[in-house]
């Protein structure tokens, strides 16, 4: 059977896995040993997590640590990528697809490497990007040392990485709309940004859903630059759920608890995606 | 000579006009580039500098006496030559894998009918949309039980298959004539035979692709391997090695050292970007738009 390898591998390493991870954040389970030394807790996990201790407060704060990167990413990443997307379209100035191609090549860079450098480009005294700064008479900025830049500064390596992506996506949204009706909009005497506001931007609509969806699951994601520079650190500034769930259910064993953070991670996407589309059902409402 | 061809190359493109638009956005695209290439930039010049330029306060752009001795010392520190077959290792036997249990499921989805078809498709499907933190802890337990801890065997065996892959396989073989498959069958050639001799010469971008995918992510890959090789050095891939290189770098190693380090990494996924791009761009704008 054709199915059989793919379905079968999948099934295990990924269906069967999710599965448990549900099973196990009823369990009081430590990650060290077999699956039937779990014992049944109930929803103590789930209170656990969310409790006025340290467990609680931690995963809060790598909730919301989170919920913050993820906002931001997505705001920043989706207007630039239509920006971007606008440039590497329009055929009035050469360049587009050179600049396609040194966006996309970004995206190829291992989040590691990513990591590595962005950590010497945000180097306070040693860093380029205080030195860039001072040119143009900006005070050096703290980056990566200090609780209030630190995530934002995670925010921007990870919109440097992404962006491309997400231009190649505005781009195909782009080259779907018919040259007509800009012709059209011309002719009733509608501006460049007038014909943006009405044409551009409402057709693209469906390929910026898309990319919130990606953009929301990617950011979800992030890691490497924390496991590897901040440790979750200054302060809890950056521990995001990714870092905190290895953490707690990988280093430290508890795999109930663990689990129990991913189930909440998992409910927390469902809820974001569900609400996105129904803002951009309403959205679609209003304009017809 | 250099001039004439130049000119020819300038009056064989007349569609653009030289307005001010059109300067505008060259210059937006020329920022946008340097602002996009400017990390990896950095990445390379810093790898050239001596310990010394690396250490200066402004940082110095440009190395005096560019030098390679950074590349020279990184294999002193990690074992560079091992990461890097490790590395190897791990994105050719993931891809391989994906391209065939791929092909081969998205062969059933686009070209068979059967029972559950539509669910089982929409099981595989949200799967691709799931984080892989949310599976992380009871996988590690899994592959525990399965022997394949702190082994390369561990990092593959759970990437064999690929949610994406499938999705996109049966994407482009919708796209191949039914009569081609029923010629093949009316020949006597066995399912197998005709996926691999009919169907995947005609998907051959879309293959093309997926290998560049699946080779990128899995070079790329860090959070896996971390949690699932347990500390096992001889396993590492480049990644992994990467981040040590750091650790060691908060001692008295050089910074150039890193860079020269991360400049190999970034090389094999970029390279590659770079050969198959056109596919990649196709399938992105296929799978995301069309889709």
């Amino acid at each position: 059977m054709m199915l059989a390898p793919a379905t079968g591998l999948l099934g295990v390493f990924i269906v069967i896995p999710m599965l448990l991870t549900i099973w196990l954040s009823f369990q009081n389970w430590s990650t060290q040993t077999g699956f039937e030394t779990a014992t049944f807790v109930g929803v103590q996990n789930f209170i656990d997590i969310f409790a006025n201790n340290s467990v609680g407060r931690d995963f809060k704060a790598a909730l919301v640590n989170t919920a913050i990167y993820t906002v931001l990413s997505v705001l920043i990443i989706l207007p630039l990528s239509v920006m971007l997307g606008l440039l590497v379209h329009q055929k009035i100035a050469p360049g587009g697809v050179f600049l396609r191609t040194v966006l996309f090549s970004t995206y190829m860079v291992p989040m590691i490497a990513v990591a590595l450098v962005f950590s010497k480009l945000y180097s306070p005294t040693e860093g380029p990007l205080n030195q860039i700064l001072g040119w143009v008479g900006i005070p050096p900025q703290t980056w990566l040392s200090a609780p209030q830049t630190a995530l934002v500064s995670i925010v921007i390596l990870n919109v440097w990485q992404q962006v491309g992506y997400f231009t190649v996506l505005a781009v195909a949204g782009l080259t779907q709309i018919p040259e007509s009706l800009y012709e059209a909009a011309k002719i009733d005497g509608a501006n460049p940004v007038q014909r943006f506001f009405s044409i551009t931007l409402p057709m693209l609509s469906n390929t910026l859903l898309f990319s919130a969806v990606i953009c929301i699951i990617n950011a979800v994601q992030v890691f490497e630059p924390v496991a590897l520079i901040t440790q979750g650190g200054p302060v809890n500034a950056t521990n995001v759920l990714t870092f905190h769930i290895r953490r707690v259910g990988i280093e430290r064993a508890q795999g109930g608890l663990g689990s129990a953070m991913a189930v909440t991670l998992m409910l927390a996407l469902v809820v974001a995606i569900a609400l996105l589309f129904a803002f951009a059902r309403s959205r679609e409402m209003k304009n017809s | 000579m250099s001039t004439t061809t130049a000119d020819r190359r300038i009056m064989e493109r007349p569609r653009y006009k030289a307005t001010p638009a059109t300067a505008l956005l060259v210059l937006a695209i020329i920022v946008a580039a340097v602002v996009a290439a400017f990390p990896l930039a950095w990445m390379i010049l810093t790898s050239l500098k001596t310990p010394q330029e690396t250490m200066q306060v402004p940082p110095v752009w440009l190395p005096a006496n560019p030098s390679l001795d950074a590349f020279a010392q990184v294999a002193d520190v990690v074992s560079l030559g091992r990461s890097f077959w490790n590395s190897a290792i791990i994105a050719l036997t993931t891809t391989v894998a994906i391209i065939v249990t791929s092909l081969m499921a998205g062969y059933a989805f686009a070209k068979y009918q059967f029972r559950h078809k539509e669910a089982l498709f929409a099981i595989l499907i949200a799967t691709m949309f799931l984080p892989p933190i949310v599976t992380l802890i009871p996988l590690y337990r899994i592959t525990g039980y399965l022997g394949l801890n702190a082994s390369l065997a561990g990092v593959v065996v759970p990437n064999l298959a690929n949610a994406f892959g499938i999705f996109l396989m049966r994407q482009f073989i919708k796209g191949v004539p039914d009569e081609l498959i029923e010629a093949a069958r009316v020949d006597g050639a066995s399912e197998l035979r005709i996926l691999f001799q009919v169907v995947a010469p005609a998907v051959m971008p879309a293959i093309a692709a997926l290998v560049l995918f699946a080779f990128v992510y899995h070079w790329n890959s860090y959070l896996w391997p971390l949690t699932v090789l347990q500390g096992n050095a001889d396993q590492y891939p480049i990644v992994i090695s990467l981040s040590r290189l750091l650790s060691y770098n908060r001692g008295a190693m050089n910074t150039g050292l890193v860079m020269a380090g991360a400049t190999l990494a970034v090389l094999p996924p970029v390279l590659l970007f770079v050969i198959l791009q056109r596919f990649f761009v196709d399938s992105v704008v296929s799978s995301g738009v069309k889709g």
